[in-house]
């Protein structure tokens, strides 16, 4: 009688170790699905939905010689319209205040950014981590801005004689997305013709 | 079944998802889905156990249950309501916590009636909270958003609670604990 309760118990950790693994087993592939789904949703966010009929994330662009001056650009998509490229979809890494930052820049044909997105960073809770918010309006003010409208000088702060301001209490973070942004832009500038005619072939 | 276990220390683990996971309505109303599952088939399970088993294997065995429960509740979560899960962090795990909490304080088998005015209670007052501070806090009041909003949210409405009715306030997770 007195084995009896050890016995069920031990039954009972079998059984119930048993269910959870295989539950487990069971969920695995669905979770995975589901991850990487959202984390499609959260690339493909920085895209108006009317401008790409593709799947971007399946048409990876050549990406030579990733490490630029500030940043390093980690992956690359094109997106298109209508068999036209329409866009392209840059992650870069570069060092922020209290770590890296992971910034997604899309950048249309012409070379404007369209929209960028902080996908992971570890700055500064209420000062620089603002820059993960969803619709910061300091990351929106470099949308439609280019190479070409905003001259090299003018890609600072304006304490830095430059154009843009700076997210309160949060320079280093500010300085570094700025120079992160004029990477890209020099990088889409360098590689555009290749990726965008890629784009265009069949 | 008295136990010497502390139940008051108990009560607060619970109070934590009450904080913690009551941000919006929705938030609010998928932790009473997942507490009321977790706890009936928790004690469903337990009831045939707790006739074959002494006191310290019956907690054993109790701990077993409620983790296996609530890691494949966890689970069923994640795979099917990614954004949910995430939101609520580790709450829905804490889950287990308020299993044994029932377990616990209702001791000997059967006693369905009491659990269901229990979960009633527990399920009114996360709602209540939920809708309370996803009003105020859309309402641009910060610190309704926050746990420590939350806490003094819970104080008032508990308040108002026993001001309505003295005699049958809906049971508290404090008053639970201590019977």
């Amino acid at each position: 009688m007195n084995v009896r309760g050890p016995l069920v118990v031990g039954l009972l950790t079998l059984i119930s170790a048993g269910a959870s693994i295989a539950w487990q087993h069971y969920c695995a592939p669905l979770i995975a699905a589901a991850e990487e789904d959202q984390q499609a949703r959260a690339w493909l966010a920085v895209l108006p939905e009317a401008s790409y009929d593709n799947q971007p994330l399946q048409q990876p662009i050549a990406l030579p010689d990733p490490d630029l001056a500030h940043s390093r650009i980690q992956a690359g998509y094109l997106a298109s319209l209508h068999g036209r490229s329409s866009a392209v979809l840059l992650l870069s890494r570069f060092p922020g205040y209290a770590g890296p930052v992971d910034l997604l820049i899309a950048i249309d044909r012409d070379g404007r950014v369209i929209a960028s997105r902080v996908l992971q960073q570890q700055e500064t809770l209420g000062l620089g981590a603002r820059i993960a918010e969803p619709g910061n309006t300091w990351l929106q003010g470099f949308n439609g801005h280019g190479q070409g409208n905003t001259p090299d000088s003018a890609w600072a702060l304006k304490r830095d004689n430059g154009q843009f301001d700076q997210l309160a209490g949060a320079s280093v973070t500010s300085r570094a997305v700025i120079h992160a942004i004029q990477d890209a832009l020099r990088y889409f500038d360098q590689h555009a013709p290749q990726w965008l005619n890629e784009g265009t072939a069949p | 079944m008295k136990s010497p276990v502390n139940r008051s220390s108990l009560a607060v683990l619970s109070l934590a998802p009450l904080l913690g996971a009551s941000q919006t309505l929705l938030h609010a109303a998928t932790m009473t889905a997942l507490s009321v599952v977790a706890i009936v088939v928790h004690r469903a399970l337990m009831t045939p156990l707790r006739r074959q088993l002494d006191a310290s294997c019956a907690m054993i065995a109790s701990v077993l249950l409620a983790a296996a429960v609530v890691t494949c509740q966890t689970l069923t979560l994640h795979a099917w309501a990614l954004e949910l899960r995430q939101a609520l962090g580790i709450y829905p795990e804490l889950i287990a916590v308020s299993c044994l909490l029932v377990e616990q304080s209702l001791g000997s088998p059967g006693q369905w009636r009491r659990l269901a005015l229990l979960l009633a209670g527990y399920g009114a007052l996360f709602l209540l909270l939920g809708a309370c501070r996803e009003l105020l806090a859309s309402g641009s009041l910060q610190l309704a958003n926050l746990a420590p909003g939350a806490l003094l949210l819970l104080g008032l409405l508990l308040a108002l609670t026993k001001r309505a009715c003295p005699k049958q306030a809906a049971p508290t997770v404090k008053e639970t604990a201590d019977r």
